[in-house]
């Protein structure tokens, strides 16, 4: 599902920074794997690389079947649309619109009516337990409920990945944990590849897979036949 | 100091364009300022350079009005013991083909002793024998400039028309550049008086006599004996009392750009309020660190302060540049308007501001700017050092102020509603305009959050996200938007007002000219109808009433005489046949006599602006300057009358020829027996004269036009208001956007990583530029209305007299909607394309 060959991501500045040293890696479908490392260890932008927020260096990405090199903005833009869903740490929620309509942002953008966009969020909101909470704005929600409404808006296109950059640093532990709970929910009952990007040992060990990253380069590779 | 160096100058080399912006709005309102009033300068001293350069030794000057005087005066003056010189003149601005020239009529024999020729290559011998001057009536004088620029050298012809048919006159001497020859832009040519007088149709009379008193006599001893000879219908001035005449001419329109130029700095202000109340918000972070590092309260506010000072001087620098280079065209502008409406001769050779119009702009151009700062300034040295890093909450505007200023606005529109009523007490009047406009300042913001939240559920039907999100971020930013909605709505409002009034002025004047101005055929001697250097004999129309198919020759004189000081246009024609013909209502007056009593030489009729400008009513007794004395005549009725802007007195032809001893004519009004002979009876007039004289034949249809066209040049400031407005939209849209999508960095990031388009992208930004524009018509028009009704009082009071009846511009507001979203969709095109542009990943981590 997400291949990296020879990616690498360089800075350039007054000095030189290699983010992403000629880093090889294959995610399968279906697979949830953490990206985990020390600050500045290239994590984030990886995940913005296979995001298709930054583009590499050197090196090829393929998502689905799709190379992301050479891509145009736009061409980039609707791989993410339509393959990609993001969770943030700092849950990223547009502070003026309400829940439903967050959720629906991306269908808007996408082109669905508004009737259509609006079940579907409904549905969405629903199955992360805030269908109380639909005409609400992010600021009269809490912390973990802000980040399920992100985590709907990411499903939202049902998309075959999940992104997710700390997506339970922002929040206190219990909190964290029912996150967790609803990410790990998600890929059972939709089978979506997920890749989360996290300095927390639970969240990183509650995945099948974890990747470590150092100075930019892999160096661990660790696969749990029983996690979470 | 340190803190402006340190913080100020790196902010500013930070935002470099929003500070460019800052300075437009300076840059603007001084340039309005300057280039107007350096315009006006520069035409008032024109005028002045070519009075003072025609005059030379003269010392005193004695005239009679436009309509000048019979020779015999000029008797009475040579004779006087008090006078050493005294040489007759007559003075014209022509048109022989390539622009106005200055046609000076004068007597060689004593003219030499005031004036210096000063010919080319000793050419002296041309006038040094004044009979040879005179024994050939087609000599010409004319200067360097004028010979270079028509090709001429001595002894060559210049054809012109003249009131005995075309004629060529043979250049005999050329005048070097300087003194004499440089009044007028140097386009002067000198003829002998009574070639001129032939030339011009003027009969045996002169303009003006210029006088040099004898050695021991002192020149206000001789002007005061010299009045009591000749008695009060002459005036006996020095040259220089001439100009002031002009200054009163050029009043309205000194006006007109006083308030234009005011305006376009107090738009200028809310343009600079807003991008310091933005960068208030924007730097709160660093005012924070500043604070908690122990700056003082006092040390933050003149930091903002400084910065204003700093802004506002070389925003003023660079306007009075611009203003200079304005002035150029609104001079030839304004000289090319006096010259049309009012016949003025001067010639804007010299553009230049005087230095205390450069220090008063550099004063108000950074008043202005602190002024605008004073506010920003205070919210920066109240921001709580806690508060300070928590983002977009300086954005808001609190309740309690938001409800301070609502107050505020009510109570002073309450106040302003109050003066409305008292209106009749003008500086009362005054305040109540001022207070209206505060009011409508001050609740600017709130007007503003109620259209945007009203179109928000549109712009969503329209856009479901880029809709909805245009409108919150103008919503949730009220101090990023409101003050360019402000200096919006103000701009939008003048246009409205000015609008207004050309709509009103002209269905007025339409009205006016089917009633009063209903003759089928003019004859007039000039292509321009106000120019009145070249006038007719009577005989012509006696000539033209023989003709078959004529009813009625009206033979009109018009002549500007001086009433309290103020020029006004005297309208003397054959009152008993206007009764009959155009069916004019006095406004005041009794209809049935009125005009048999005029006809009688009883009185005379005013016009409505006459009155109201000069504060006149039935019944007063005017006195007018005639030649034989001053004339006594009471006003028996008022007429609406738009022939001249400082207003026109009717009389009868009668009296006119008997106290001005003047039967020359300008106009001659043709009735026909049917329209339908209009062809005819034109083509017989130019067979009949158009060879003999200069003579020039209009239809009714020609002169609505041309009457109408002369309206336009008045309202011309309509469209430079317009341009201004559209300035104003550009300038502040640029600028709250360019915030804007700083502020937005993440949202629109968040946008892009979710699937949003470059195009959608710039969709939102789109919509949120023409949701500012829509807010600022939606408020301009609603301002406008208001600004309409004072600036009809004003006009119909104070400026120049014109009852004109309340009409909203809905025209120019269906052409303003374009306008402006085009000029906010144009404004939007940048900033759009640098938040599409950006790094995504940036703007995801932006804080």
């Amino acid at each position: 599902m997400i291949q990296l060959q020879q990616v690498s991501k360089r800075f350039d500045g007054k000095r030189v920074v290699t983010a992403l040293d000629a880093v090889d890696l294959s995610i399968a479908k279906g697979e949830m794997v953490s990206l985990v490392g020390a600050s500045g260890s290239g994590k984030s932008t990886m995940l913005n690389l296979i995001g298709g927020l930054d583009t590499p260096s050197s090196g090829q990405i393929t998502i689905d079947g799709e190379r992301l090199s050479g891509l145009a903005d736009d061409d980039l833009t609707r791989v993410r649309r339509d393959k990609i869903g993001f969770i943030f740490q700092f849950f990223n929620l547009l502070p003026t619109l309400t829940c439903i309509e967050n959720v629906a942002l991306p269908l808007h953008l996408r082109g669905w009516t508004r009737k259509k966009a609006e079940a579907r969020s409904r549905e969405l909101l629903d199955l992360v337990k805030l269908g109380h909470r639909m005409d609400h704005q992010p600021d009269e929600l809490s912390g973990g409920e802000r980040q399920r409404v992100a985590i709907a808006r990411a499903l939202s296109i049902n998309p075959p990945i999940l992104l997710g950059d700390e997506p339970t640093g922002n929040l206190d532990s219990g909190t964290g944990a029912e996150i967790l709970n609803l990410i790990h929910d998600v890929h059972r009952t939709m089978g979506s590849t997920i890749l989360i990007v996290t300095h927390d040992r639970g969240v990183a060990e509650s995945c099948q897979r974890t990747v470590r990253l150092k100075d930019g380069r892999i160096i661990g590779d660790e696969r749990r036949s029983s996690a979470a | 100091m340190t803190l402006l160096r340190l913080i100020s100058f790196q902010y500013v080399r930070k935002h470099k364009l929003r500070w460019l912006l800052t300075l437009a709005g300076i840059v603007l309102g001084v340039a309005v300022f300057v280039g107007m009033h350096t315009a006006n300068q520069s035409v008032l001293r024109a005028f002045h350079q070519t009075i003072d350069r025609i005059a030379g030794a003269t010392q005193l000057q004695v005239s009679a009005g436009e309509a000048g005087f019979p020779e015999e005066a000029l008797e009475i003056v040579q004779n006087s013991p008090d006078v050493r010189i005294a040489v007759p003149v007559i003075e014209a601005s022509v048109n022989p083909g390539r622009g106005n020239l200055l046609l000076l009529g004068v007597d060689m024999t004593g003219d030499r002793s005031l004036r210096d020729y000063d010919l080319e290559n000793n050419n002296d011998d041309a006038i040094d024998d004044p009979l040879v001057f005179l024994a050939q009536p087609d000599s010409l004088l004319v200067t360097r400039i004028f010979a270079n620029a028509y090709g001429l050298k001595i002894g060559d012809k210049l054809p012109m028309s003249t009131m005995a048919g075309p004629r060529d006159f043979v250049v005999r001497g050329i005048m070097q550049s300087g003194g004499l020859a440089s009044a007028f832009g140097g386009n002067l040519a000198v003829m002998d008086i009574y070639a001129a007088q032939k030339m011009l149709g003027r009969g045996r009379r002169f303009d003006r006599i210029d006088i040099a008193v004898r050695e021991g006599v002192r020149v206000e001893q001789a002007q005061e004996r010299l009045r009591k000879l000749l008695g009060g219908g002459y005036l006996v001035e020095s040259p220089g009392a001439r100009g002031q005449q002009f200054e009163s001419t050029a009043q309205i329109y000194s006006l007109v750009s006083s308030i234009t130029s005011m305006f376009a700095l107090f738009v200028g202000m809310f343009l600079i309020y807003n991008t310091f109340e933005i960068a208030v918000s924007q730097r709160r972070s660093e005012i924070g660190i500043l604070r908690a590092l122990g700056a003082t309260r006092r040390q933050i506010r003149t930091l903002f302060l400084g910065e204003s000072v700093v802004a506002g001087l070389v925003g003023s620098l660079l306007g009075i540049g611009f203003g200079l280079l304005l002035a150029r065209g609104i001079a030839a502008y304004v000289g090319a308007m006096l010259s049309e409406v009012y016949g003025v001769a001067q010639n804007v050779e010299d553009v230049a501001a005087e230095p205390w119009l450069l220090a008063a702009a550099i004063t108000v151009g950074t008043l202005t700017s602190v002024l605008a700062a004073l506010i920003p300034a205070r919210d920066a040295s109240r921001v709580d050092p806690v508060k300070a890093l928590q983002k977009g909450k300086l954005q808001l505007i609190g309740q309690g102020e938001n409800m301070r200023r609502r107050i505020g606005a009510i109570a002073l529109f309450a106040l302003a509603v109050g003066c409305m009523s008292m209106s009749h007490i003008r500086p009362l009047f005054y305040l109540g305009y001022l207070l209206a406009v505060m009011s409508a300042v001050l609740f600017a913001p709130t007007a503003c959050n109620w259209v945007t939240r009203t179109l928000r559920p549109f712009l969503k039907w329209l856009r479901p996200v880029e809709g909805a999100l245009a409108a919150d971020s103008l919503i949730e930013s009220p101090r990023r938007t409101s003050g360019t909605v402000t200096a919006l709505m103000l701009s939008l409002a003048l246009v409205i007002a000015l609008g207004g009034i050309a709509r009103s002025s002209y269905k007025s004047i339409q009205d006016w000219l089917v009633i009063a101005l209903n003759p089928d055929l003019f004859v007039t001697t000039n292509e321009t109808l106000t120019s009145r250097s070249f006038v007719f004999p009577p005989e012509i129309g006696e000539g033209i009433a023989t003709i078959a198919g004529v009813d009625l020759v009206q033979m009109v004189r018009t002549v500007r005489i001086n009433v309290r000081n103020t020029p006004v246009m005297l309208v003397c024609t054959d009152i008993a046949s206007v009764a009959r013909k155009a069916h004019l209502p006095p406004r005041e007056g009794n209809p049935d006599t009125l005009y048999n009593e005029v006809a009688q030489g009883k009185g005379v009729i005013v016009s409505d602006n006459f009155a109201l400008l000069r504060k006149f009513k039935l019944g007063d007794v005017l006195e007018l300057p005639a030649p034989d004395g001053t004339l006594r005549m009471p006003i028996l009725g008022i007429v609406t009358d738009y022939s001249d802007q400082q207003g026109s007195i009717l009389m009868d032809r009668k009296v006119y020829i008997e106290h001005w001893k003047d039967t020359a004519v300008n106009v001659f009004r043709v009735y026909l027996d049917k329209p339908s002979f209009e062809p005819a009876v034109r083509a017989r007039i130019q067979e009949m004269y158009g060879g003999r004289t200069r003579l020039f034949v209009f239809t009714n249809q020609d002169l609505r036009a041309y009457i109408l066209k002369l309206t336009d040049q008045w309202f011309g400031l309509t469209y430079v208001q317009i341009a201004v407005a559209v300035l104003v939209a550009i300038l502040g849209i640029v600028n709250t956007l360019t915030v804007s999508i700083s502020d937005r960095k993440r949202e629109l990031g968040v946008l892009q990583a979710v699937g949003g388009l470059r195009s959608q992208i710039r969709g939102t930004i789109w919509m949120e530029a023409l949701a500012i524009g829509f807010t600022g018509l939606v408020l301009g028009f609603v301002v406008g209305a208001i600004q309409l009704y004072y600036t009809l009082e004003i006009s119909r009071t104070d400026v120049a007299g014109l009852r004109l009846d309340y009409q909203y511009p809905v025209n120019i507001a269906l052409v303003l909607v374009p306008v402006i979203l085009g000029a906010a969709w144009i404004s939007a095109l940048g900033p759009a394309e640098s938040a599409v542009r950006g790094s995504l990943v940036e703007a995801l981590e932006y804080e």
